[in-house]
């Protein structure tokens, strides 16, 4: 009896496994953006991936990565359908996904991973190749990548937008049409394929119908920069795009308040706050911790928050985003401007005390410096508002010539780890000063392998910072955008920490 | 003849090393380029690979004899940004720059030059007034006002016309109003004076005095004298309306120089504001060059002065 069940069992899986799949849908109609930057031919190459996350708008649709970032998961296999790592830490092996093929057609194979990865050049490239000692392709379908010593971090570094060498281009085609020839006419492995490109007017792309993971819904994108916010919005009203990346103050409200428009929020790891560049100096108000935790508590964040980003961004108690490996919640912010009075003049500073100047940049300085400045002037920290051409203030302030309250904030990718190495450790990049304890236990994780072990301390760095105010976190700030009525799915803030629409393949029109 | 012309040609070659100079070390006071091309907070080592690869490690005396030995034999350096050569990317974009610039001059012409002659020859009437209000608000009105309010009336309430981008005649008419808008009230400004001149000129006086019609008068006789200014006005802003149109094509998403130079801008790509500047400069010498040599010929007057 139970031989027959199991007989009939198998039959029926076999008649479920033989039945007839419905055809996947051809792909049909067109999607367009308006795009708030300049397309370059350099995010057509993986290899050229800069520290921006803007090229991964276009890496998304032409390309595709061993591992990358996925709706609910950070790390999701894609053209390696798995990956393992040696005991030793020292050997990471991924495995290629059957079936998968460029848009020529060839296959996509463990070559054309090491030519990729050794053809790499972009953003943090000599992070990851000062670690990596080979990349050998075993056969057609695994590769082995060789590290000099245990690396926790390879992965974050590999398979997440900080860097780009994931990103798989074929290897015959690169070598016959050479890097300038590749620009112009790209071929991927993703889910669309390039048709045209005119600079600094469109990207027209076409959907790949031999895509691994799914035939696209739509059969055309087109990715149109328009660069002044206001003709965007006039663009998506219009009904001439559907999409409309970046909106912001008065024209997001007006996004908000007109019918069959949406304003969807992303975010990216993105924080912003203020460094109190003087704690490190003895004779400074700022090197009193009261001060510090005074100045925190001075900032109304909710208002500013509503005032800037229609309330949508995120207020913060930490410079690590939330969503960001080894991130420590630290208690929510208060705003109690009572006690901030009350903690400075325990710290001697009953009248207040004159703060110098509070530096910023041009873009997001005025936005979020200008109200900061108000608040911390309304609890007797009196400070002036200086405003400074971005690169000139990045400039100066990495080369740490700038005093007083500084206004910062960082989207550059990676973990918990990556971002306290320039912000809070002894000689990081922007890092006025540090502390031996912090120093240590940050020593200490570096080349730990345990992902618990390495958690606890990178908490308690946090927990540490945190108790010492180090800084005034203010917000993850949002990147507000406009969609339109005939799109059904947009691909908004679906991959975490990613700004633009993707997966690519998942995007749908309403049907008419 | 041929000393003032060598004279000219130094002037000219002069202008353009100095333009050369201050445009290499102007960019370079702004800032690194390199924390505009990648997320704030990248670390110490990212900046420096890019410094290195950009070049911009090297000291600021072998970086300028490098960026004038390669501008020497037509190469303008690879954009910071598009990582391509810049000579490609300003080639492609001066069509579209030349194609607005000439909607624009023609727009300008068609409504500056009848409405300061019409002025001219009603001084102190409603037309003359009128053409003041016009002059007044199309040098005062900034084009990207006019560009948004263009947009808003004729893209967004009627519909008419597509908001931004290029490939159609459609395309072209309001981002062309809107550059063309300034100097129409230039030239018109300079049409009536220039016209109020000639019209009280003897000779002017004397085909009057001939019982000749007023209007054979305005058109045969004064308008074409008059023209000659105006039109020297119209060559010169013609190259600014190629080279500077940056407010005007950024709310249009034109794609022409002028936004090559918004983007090269506010991205510090060096290679780019470089080559656009210099490139524009060298229209303007040019353009000089030739009026110079050409007003030589026509009068000799000049040659011997200078």
């Amino acid at each position: 009896m139970r031989l027959f069940r199991l007989a009939c069992l198998t039959a029926a899986l076999c008649c479920l496994a033989l039945r007839p799949v419905p055809a996947a849908a051809a792909p049909e109609g067109a999607l367009t953006w308006a795009v708030h930057i300049t397309l370059a031919p350099t995010f057509f190459d993986p290899a050229e991936t800069p520290g921006l996350i803007t090229p991964f708008m276009v890496l998304f649709a032409m390309h595709d990565a061993l591992v990358k970032p996925m709706p609910g998961q950070p790390m999701a296999p894609s053209l390696a359908e798995s990956w393992s790592l040696s005991k030793d830490g020292l050997t990471y092996e991924f495995v290629l996904r059957k079936g998968a093929r460029f848009h020529n057609g060839e296959p996509v194979t463990a070559e054309d991973v090491r030519y990729s990865f050794t053809r790499y050049k972009g953003a943090n490239n000599k992070t990851l190749k000062e670690r990596v000692t080979s990349v050998e392709a075993v056969d057609d379908r695994r590769v082995r990548f060789r590290l000099k010593q245990p690396w926790p971090d390879f992965m974050t570094f590999y398979a997440t937008p900080a860097t780009g060498a994931a990103w798989i281009v074929p290897k015959k085609y690169v070598e016959q049409v050479g890097a300038d020839g590749f620009k112009k006419a790209p071929i991927g492995a993703g889910p669309y394929k390039f048709v045209s490109f005119k600079p600094g007017v469109e990207l027209v792309l076409e959907a790949f119908e031999g895509y691994w993971r799914k035939t696209p819904a739509v059969k055309t994108l087109t990715l149109r920069t328009i660069p002044d916010e206001s003709t965007r919005l006039a663009a998506l009203k219009r009904g001439e795009v559907d999409i409309a990346y970046s909106i912001t103050g008065a024209l997001a409200e007006e996004l908000k308040r007109t019918q069959k428009l949406t304003l969807v929020p992303t975010y990216i790891p993105f924080t912003s706050w203020l460094h109190p560049s003087e704690q490190w100096d003895p004779k400074s108000p700022w090197h009193d911790v009261r001060v510090r935790r005074a100045a925190n508590l001075a900032i109304d964040r909710d208002a500013i928050n509503q005032a800037a980003y229609l309330g949508l961004a995120k207020v913060t108690s930490s410079i690590i985003p939330h969503k960001m490996e080894y991130f420590w919640q630290p208690p929510a912010p208060k705003f109690d401007p009572a006690r901030a009075k009350k903690l400075l003049a325990e710290a001697g500073y009953a009248n207040g005390f004159d703060a110098g100047e509070l530096s910023g940049d041009t873009v997001y300085g005025v936005a979020l410096g200008e109200p900061a400045v108000n608040y911390l002037n309304a609890v007797g920290i009196r400070a002036k508002l200086r405003i400074m051409e971005r690169a000139a203030y990045y400039g100066q302030y990495q080369d740490k010539k700038l005093r007083g309250v500084l206004y910062t904030g960082s989207a550059a990718f990676g973990n918990a780890a990556t971002r306290l190495d320039n912000y809070v450790m002894g000689g990081g990049t922007y890092a006025y000063g540090s502390h031996p304890d912090i120093d240590g236990l940050f020593t200490e994780q570096v080349n730990e392998m345990n992902p618990r072990v390495r958690q606890q301390i990178l908490h308690k760095i946090q927990q540490m910072v945190d108790e010492r105010a180090m800084f005034i976190p203010l917000m993850e700030p949002a990147f507000l955008n406009g969609v339109g009525a005939r799109v059904d799915n947009h691909g908004l803030n679906v991959i975490a920490g990613f700004a633009y629409s993707a997966p690519y393949e998942d995007l749908r029109l309403k049907k008419k | 003849m041929k000393r003032f012309v060598l004279r000219r040609l130094g002037y000219a070659a002069l202008s353009l090393c100095m333009l050369s100079l201050m445009i290499f070390l102007f960019v370079r006071v702004t800032g690194d380029p390199t924390v505009l091309l990648v997320e704030p907070g990248a670390s110490r080592d990212d900046l420096a690979a890019l410094r290195t690869e950009l070049g911009l490690d090297r000291p600021l005396v072998v970086q300028y004899v490098s960026f004038v030995k390669d501008v020497v034999r037509g190469d303008f350096g690879r954009s910071f940004y598009y990582r391509t050569p810049v000579l490609e990317l300003y080639a492609s974009r001066l069509p579209n720059s030349l194609l607005l610039a000439v909607a624009a001059m023609a727009f300008s012409l068609l409504i500056g030059i009848p409405s300061g002659i019409l002025a001219a020859i009603r001084v102190g009437g409603w037309w003359d007034r009128g053409g003041k209000i016009f002059g007044l608000l199309g040098l005062s009105m900034p084009s990207f006002w006019v560009g948004l309010l263009l947009i808003l009336f004729f893209s967004v309430y009627l519909g008419w016309l597509p908001s931004s981008g290029s490939g159609t005649v459609l395309h072209v008419l309001m981002p062309a109003f809107a550059l063309g808008w300034y100097f129409a009230a230039a030239h018109m400004r300079m049409t009536r004076s220039s016209m109020l001149e000639v019209l009280g000129s003897e000779y002017v006086k004397l085909a009057r005095l001939k019982g000749l019609p007023e209007a054979l008068v305005i058109t045969k006789h004064a308008f074409k004298n008059a023209l000659i200014p105006v039109l020297t006005l119209a060559g010169i802003n013609l190259v600014l309306m190629v080279n500077v149109a940056v407010v005007v094509e950024t709310v249009f998403a034109w794609p022409g120089i002028g936004r090559l130079l918004y983007e090269g801008v506010a991205f510090r790509d060096f290679p780019v504001v470089q080559a656009t500047v210099l490139l524009s400069g060298s229209m303007i010498v040019v353009v000089n060059l030739v009026v110079d040599i050409l007003y030589a010929v026509i009068d000799p007057r000049i040659r011997y002065e200078r």
